[in-house]
């Protein structure tokens, strides 16, 4: 087995060497998602792959290798050989916090990050639940302290950095109740088995417009439009100082190659970016989600991960989910 | 209006070049289910990133033809090797066996086929009428209806398995659902057995697992048995005696894929549950319920309608919520957003012809399925014939390919000698390994369920008694625990010699 790893190494190694910057990209590159096929990473990163894979003139690949939350796939890009033939895929909650869960010592800081979109937290109730605006379910979180029950795709998942977020806004705990995955919490709303679930706003957008759930606030910092006489109010109208540490809170995709590739070869990138952001196939696959496309370059992501994923380490750690401190990354509390 | 979507997904389907689509899926997703390993939910998966790029009808057309061939594929290793190529088709080879061994391979294989692409039509019949009924059925299962559901698929199991003594069955039902808390359990996040090893805690692998505990101690009785191993002669079957067969036990076929439709729209139970539970029924319906696991036609007949049945069911709930039934659903689902289309509340207004097009993909696939499935199994048949002592060499080297090939990771491979080591020491001791395998898949939805459960509402199991699904299984598991004890035979002879 280690044989055939350095053979392969070998092999990529002399690859990268035969081949100038000035021909790069000469091959397919691979691009890993560390999820399985079909998920939100997977499917925001094939539209980007195929609209990018059109700009640099070669396919790109779509690798899908999951395992331990994503963090198995990024450690695999990490440690691959930086040709520019491998690149990653990942939401920026678990990528950001893959250091304070102790799977790696490199931060995003040690990555080129190409930020493509983002997908705000909603705060769902069942359509005859008695909360119709976030200041009641907030208020009755305050009154009854650990009663209120979240439903969540677990400790870690998009949907705990909401109800998170909704904890902090209410000074007070709420009771979390972890499923196996966003699609059984949101089953257990329909059922009657929780009283709100703070997941993404993609996972039930339709079931909004359909009438079969009230959503309350979304974690972004405007009101969004589903659909004509849809809007879901932003968090900021209604708690605008206690919000604005935490908004906008979501996942975030972005598409990752550690440091280390020469400055030409990722121009080459930065364009086919732009690129495939304008893309219409891309576009149309985002608002079809209710996906922010929200395009920002090498030296803005890192401005933007610097805020975002201070938020994201904070939270996990002041909601004892992890026990690495993030000040030994230099996080930033918000 | 209906009839116009149903004549245009015709005319979309057996255009050729989505004709060739559905045949090589269809055969391709057989092939996956016949060798034991390669899982409906792996073979929809690959066939995801595959179809990507392919027009958006031929993608559907080739998923859905993957999924049902896939699934049905399952029976005819569990029928001929006693190795279920699927999880789902473990029920199948309680019948499907010993009816192999007798030389009617061809037979079994013929109405296990048949019985299959009779649960896939009438699941389809479902979809296309009770939906939003059936929804609503989904949405009354909760945590305490999930975790007692899967209690009672594990009894079931263990009951039908074990050969008279339901207790030795039931411990294999409880070790399996041990060994599926290792792991990172899904309440907390907490490590549990897994001894600071990275594979264990992204928990144990089933299909290891299944291979393992199924393959090794057929490898192993190959070579136990002196020199003089049954060549066994195949004795030739009539398409007419089978499909008499299937026709004479039309009720069962029935029942089950009621069953099977009902096992697959509750979300997170999917095909295997199915095949056990329309299995269990037909048994405790029966008038010779001994004949059961000694080659009965009927047991093969309903285990599959029942597990086929599942594809229709849980496709519902991708229709109606985005909800999906089953694990190859999940992936189903995925697939269906990867194309553009919206499941959920809105897709009726939106893609009002989806609905349709799924149906007639689906009752193509089955047919196909049926063709190409009997076609197939013209040579695999003669996998009987072959010597076992050069024949399990093949197989053994399939079960490492197999195991490693789930996550292209030698640590499940090591897991298929462990848990094949347990098979055999199971095999000695006569302990049935189909419930274990069940309590394997089973383990994490009743571990969760329980736990969040009791976390809802705050330790307290009384809300369990309040809830009408929960009072049902809660009388039938006291009933089937009690009749092992043999109370009701016990009450019965009081009671005659009163009536005396």
């Amino acid at each position: 087995m280690k044989k055939f790893v350095a053979a392969g190494l070998l092999a990529m190694a002399a690859s990268s060497l035969a081949f100038g910057a000035d021909d790069w990209p000469s091959k397919n590159i691979n691009l890993t998602v560390p999820y399985g096929a079909g998920g939100t990473t997977d499917l925001t990163a094939r539209a980007l792959a195929n609209a990018m894979g059109k700009d640099l003139g070669v396919t790109i690949n779509v690798i899908n290798t999951p395992g331990a939350g994503g963090s198995a796939g990024s450690l695999n890009v990490q440690n691959a050989p930086v040709d520019g033939y491998t690149m990653l895929a990942n939401g920026m909650l678990a990528f950001a916090t893959m250091p304070v869960n102790g799977y790696t010592e490199k931060t995003f800081r040690e990555w080129d990050v190409w930020i493509a979109t983002y997908a705000p937290n909603c705060i769902i109730v069942p359509k005859d639940s008695p909360y119709n605006t976030i200041q009641d379910l907030i208020n009755d979180i305050k009154k009854r302290p650990g009663q209120v029950t979240a439903g969540t795709a677990g400790i870690g998942s998009g949907g705990f950095f909401g109800a998170e977020t909704v904890k902090a806004i209410a000074g007070a705990n709420y009771k979390h109740i972890p499923y196996a995955g966003g699609g059984p919490a949101l089953t257990g709303l329909l059922a009657g088995e929780v009283d709100f679930v703070p997941q993404l706003l993609a996972e039930y957008k339709d079931l909004i417009i359909a009438g079969k759930v009230k959503a309350l606030a979304v974690l972004a910092a405007e009101d969004i439009t589903l659909a004509p006489g849809v809007v879901v109010p932003s968090i900021m109208k209604s708690y605008p100082n206690e919000a604005k540490k935490f908004v906008p809170m979501g996942e975030v995709t972005a598409i990752l190659l550690p440091k280390g590739l020469s400055e030409d070869k990722l121009k080459k990138i930065d364009k086919a970016f732009d690129v495939a952001t304008k893309d219409k196939a891309f576009l149309d696959f985002c608002a079809a989600r209710s996906f922010e496309v929200i395009p920002k370059g090498r030296a803005e992501s890192q401005q933007f991960l610097e805020g975002f994923a201070g938020k994201a380490v904070y939270i996990l750690y002041d909601g004892g989910a992890v026990s690495i401190d993030p000040a030994k990354f230099n996080f930033k509390r918000p | 209006m209906a009839w116009q979507y149903i004549g245009e997904a015709m005319g979309v389907a057996l255009q050729p070049y989505n004709l060739l689509v559905l045949v090589l899926s269809t055969g391709v997703g057989l092939v996956m289910g016949i060798l034991p390993g390669l899982s409906a939910t792996m073979a929809i998966a690959l066939l995801t990133g595959i179809t990507f790029n392919f027009p958006t009808q031929s993608a559907l057309i080739s998923l859905i033809g993957v999924y049902v061939g896939a699934i049905s594929g399952g029976c005819q290793a569990a029928i001929l090797l006693n190795i279920p190529g699927t999880p789902a088709s473990a029920a199948t080879a309680l019948d499907g066996f010993p009816l192999a061994r007798r030389g009617e391979g061809g037979l079994a294989i013929f109405i296990a086929t048949s019985a299959s692409c009779l649960g896939t039509l009438l699941s389809v019949i479902f979809v296309l009428t009770l939906t939003p009924l059936l929804t609503a059925f989904a949405l009354k299962f909760a945590s305490w209806e999930f975790f007692l559901l899967s209690i009672f698929g594990i009894l079931i199991c263990g009951t039908l398995t074990a050969q008279g003594n339901a207790i030795k069955g039931w411990i294999s039902g409880v070790l399996g659902l041990l060994v599926a808390q290792v792991g990172l359990d899904s309440v907390d996040t907490v490590a549990r057995f897994t001894y600071g090893n990275v594979n264990l805690m992204a928990t144990i692998q089933l299909i290891p697992v299944m291979i393992g505990l199924f393959g090794f101690p057929e490898i192993v009785k190959a070579f136990k048995v002196s020199g003089s191993e049954e060549v066994m002669s195949l004795s030739k079957f009539e398409m007419t005696k089978g499909l008499c067969l299937v026709g004479r036990h039309i009720l069962a076929v029935i029942r089950s894929a009621f069953i099977g439709v009902g096992v697959g729209i509750i979300p997170g139970v999917g095909e295997d549950v199915g095949g056990w539970l329309s299995y269990w029924a037909s048994k405790a319906r029966s008038k010779l319920p001994e004949s059961f696991g000694t080659g009965n036609p009927l047991g093969i007949i309903s285990a599959e309608t029942g597990n086929n049945a599942c594809i229709g069911g849980a496709i519902i709930p991708i229709m109606s919520l985005a909800v999906p039934g089953s694990a190859p659903a999940a992936v189903l689902l995925a697939a269906f957003f990867m194309h553009g289309y919206r499941p959920g509340p809105l897709l009726l207004t939106e893609s009002p012809g989806f609905v349709y097009s799924i149906s007639v993909y689906l009752v193509l696939a089955s047919i196909a399925m049926w063709a190409l499935a009997l076609l197939v199994a013209k040579g695999t048949v003669r996998i009987l014939r072959v010597n076992k002592k050069i024949l399990m060499p093949i197989i053994f080297m399939l079960c490492v390919i197999g195991s490693y090939l789930i996550n292209y990771n030698m640590f499940d491979v090591k897991v298929m000698f462990v848990f094949g080591l347990v098979g055999l020491a199971m095999t000695a001791v006569k302990v049935p390994a189909a419930p274990f395998l069940l309590g394997v898949i089973l383990g994490p939805m009743a571990d969760s369920n329980l736990r969040r459960a009791l976390r809802l509402y705050d330790g307290s199991f009384a809300t369990m008694f309040q809830r009408p699904i929960c009072v049902f299984f809660l009388i039938v598991i006291a009933c089937m625990i009690l009749s092992q004890m043999g109370v009701f035979r016990r009450l019965r002879k009081k009671k005659a010699p009163e009536a005396a």
